[in-house]
């Protein structure tokens, strides 16, 4: 079996209150180029795991292998999750004062690229999203599906390996819930991205190559989603 | 989009905040880089004059070289004009006497008793009537800045001192009125120098010297040399006396006058720089708060904690360079209004020399960096994970 892209082994993560056990010994892989699903009831610990698979926080035990290196001993998660991670999180998170143009070229500040190219790939970036007409409006002058078509942009500003996605359709009606999703699942097939989703709903889990179920901060399911227990 | 484009855009965000801030900050710098400026006007008004008439040294009673009220016997002075290094000797009674103004009230103003020969007078522009000369008494002129003041001109009479109507002896006629590059000439009066030592009961208050100036000579050597004889110099009816002769430079160093300016502009700077930081600690800190899950999402896209600091910095500093523009249009305006009150428009030039200028932006970046240090640390400490889920 080749190596995959990402795993998780054991996490444990519970937080400083000390109340709630967030992550019980999850362990879970995902290949390059492989579409997984989270899904489980609020509160089951899918977020946690994605913030811990984005090296946006530490998990008190286990760890994460990227590409075969651990993220604990990771000396610089930033630089990490700035050119490997893409996040799209269900409430968009726009820069309100930017437009869509700029909230693009955001990540990608310390990079390489001068301004110009910035912007040039801000463009390419819209285009691929179908937002090229909307380059220069602000989010607010941008409708919630648009929003998220932007934010989808970001993700991939610089070029990550692995799109982590957080309830992103959670905001959308289902014309536009579609539509993402439908972006979201070309993108990462045309790209060859992992994409890593979690979500409540069976019919977006549905489109996933693999299917994650949690419960009470453990993984209770792995594997498509006809052969998984309800 | 260029980073500073970033943080303007985020300043923009809340433009009537950014604007009070600004306003706020331009306000405290206005103070300071008006102070400054008038305590730098002023060293360089002094400077100029003793370049222009190339003075070497500047004479006084030891021990009350700082200001006004030095006062020796003439023999020092020609003691002075007598030695051999000695190429020419100005002596004055400069002091403040009481002037009746036009509509009768009362004001202090500066006169200088000169002798007919001062070498003061070479690079005098009289505008209306004749210099002093030999032998006038209660004749004065008048320096074009204090003409205005007193609207008074050529013919007309100005009473120093007390206004007596039963004593004429404190009538004096204006018998010049004259352009100086000197600013505090300009708003004095120029008298004989008998008349000055009649007005204030001093004999000479100090007097500058040129040195002799020979092609090949260490001039700094032989000014040292002028000097230690001048300061070696007594006067047999008053063997106490003591007379210190200084270079300008030192000379301006150790004007009262001038140290207390400077005090009260490194407080005023103090204070400015004090009110300035709280501030801009107050504004960047509501900026950060309101801002946290946009600094959550900042570092979930990979911004390391460092251009975070660099982003708020960036921001205060630049609110700062804001203020810092804005409060130096407002100095310099402050100096020009000013000079429009006759109390001290014969003193004080207007303007702000860019050195000055130069002092005041470094003094509002440092504002920004202080007062945004805090709460840009404070940004870039925050947890992405608590600070996206922040509400």
């Amino acid at each position: 079996m080749t190596e995959p892209l990402l795993a998780a082994r054991d996490l444990h993560k519970q937080y400083p209150d000390g109340q709630v056990r967030a992550l019980n010994g999850v362990s879970l892989a995902v290949a390059a180029g492989e579409f997984v699903a989270v899904t489980g009831p609020s509160g089951c610990g899918k977020s946690t795991l994605l913030n811990l698979l984005g090296a946006l926080d530490r998990p008190d035990r286990g760890e994460v292998i990227f590409r075969g290196e651990s993220l604990t001993r990771h000396a610089d998660l930033d630089r990490f999750r700035s050119r490997q991670i893409g996040f799209v999180f269900q409430s968009f998170f726009l820069l309100p004062t930017l437009t869509a143009r700029e909230n693009v070229q955001v990540p990608m500040f310390g990079g390489t690229l001068g301004a110009a190219e910035r912007a040039r790939k801000a463009d390419d970036l819209l285009g691929l999203v179908g937002m090229t007409k909307r380059a220069g409006h602000r989010s607010s002058q941008l409708s919630v599906g648009e929003r998220q078509r932007v934010a989808l942009a970001r993700a991939l500003a610089n070029d990550p390996a692995l799109l982590l996605a957080d309830e992103p359709t959670g905001n959308l009606d289902s014309d536009n819930a579609a539509h993402v999703l439908d972006l979201l699942t070309t993108l990462q097939r045309d790209r060859g991205l992992s994409l890593v989703m979690v979500t409540h709903s069976a019919d977006l889990a549905g489109r996933a190559d693999r299917v994650v179920r949690m419960r009470d901060g453990k993984v209770v399911a792995n594997g498509t989603l006809a052969p998984l227990p309800t | 989009m260029y980073f500073v484009t970033f943080l303007a855009k985020n300043l923009l965000r809340r433009p009537t905040r950014t604007l009070l801030t600004v306003l706020g900050l331009a306000v405290a710098v206005a103070a300071v880089v008006a102070m400054m400026a008038v305590g730098n006007n002023i060293e360089s008004a002094v400077e100029r004059a003793f370049e222009g008439r190339r003075v070497d040294l500047i004479v006084q009673q030891a021990g009350r070289s700082g200001g006004v009220n030095s006062d020796f016997g003439e023999l020092f002075v020609h003691q002075a004009r007598a030695l051999p290094g000695v190429a020419a000797v100005a002596e004055g009674v400069v002091n403040f006497v009481d002037v009746t103004r036009a509509g009768g009230s009362s004001d202090q103003l500066m006169i200088q008793g000169w002798q007919a020969d001062n070498f003061g007078y070479d690079d005098f522009t009289v505008t209306a009537g004749r210099k002093l000369v030999a032998g006038d008494r209660r004749k004065l002129m008048l320096g074009s800045t204090l003409a205005g003041n007193l609207r008074r001109g050529l013919g007309d009479t100005v009473v120093l001192g007390r206004d007596d109507p039963d004593d004429p002896s404190n009538r004096y006629e204006v018998v010049g009125v004259f352009d100086s590059p000197v600013i505090f000439e300009q708003g004095a009066a120029i008298v004989p120098i008998e008349d000055a030592r009649a007005l204030t009961g001093m004999r000479v208050t100090g007097f500058s010297v040129r040195v002799r100036y020979s092609t090949g000579e260490d001039h700094d050597a032989a000014v040292e040399d002028v000097r230690r004889a001048i300061e070696g110099h007594r006067d047999p009816n008053d063997p106490t006396a003591r007379v210190a002769a200084q270079r300008p430079q030192m000379y301006m160093n150790n004007l009262t006058h001038l140290k207390l300016l400077r005090a009260v502009s490194w407080l005023v700077s103090a204070l400015g720089l004090v009110v300035g930081v709280i501030g801009m600690l107050n504004t960047m800190i509501m900026s950060v708060v309101e801002r946290t899950q946009e600094i959550g999402i900042l570092r979930a896209v990979g911004w390391p904690p460092t251009r975070v600091v660099g982003m708020v910095l960036g921001e205060s500093v630049l609110l700062g360079l804001a203020a810092a523009v804005v409060g130096t249009i407002g100095a310099v305006g402050a100096t020009y209004a000013l000079t429009q009150f006759p109390q001290v428009n014969g003193f004080i030039e207007p303007g702000v020399s860019p050195g000055v200028a130069a002092r005041g932006f470094g003094l509002t970046v440092l504002i920004g960096l202080l007062g945004g240090l805090y709460p840009a640390v404070r940004a870039a400490r925050l947890l992405p994970t608590e600070a996206i889920r922040h509400d």
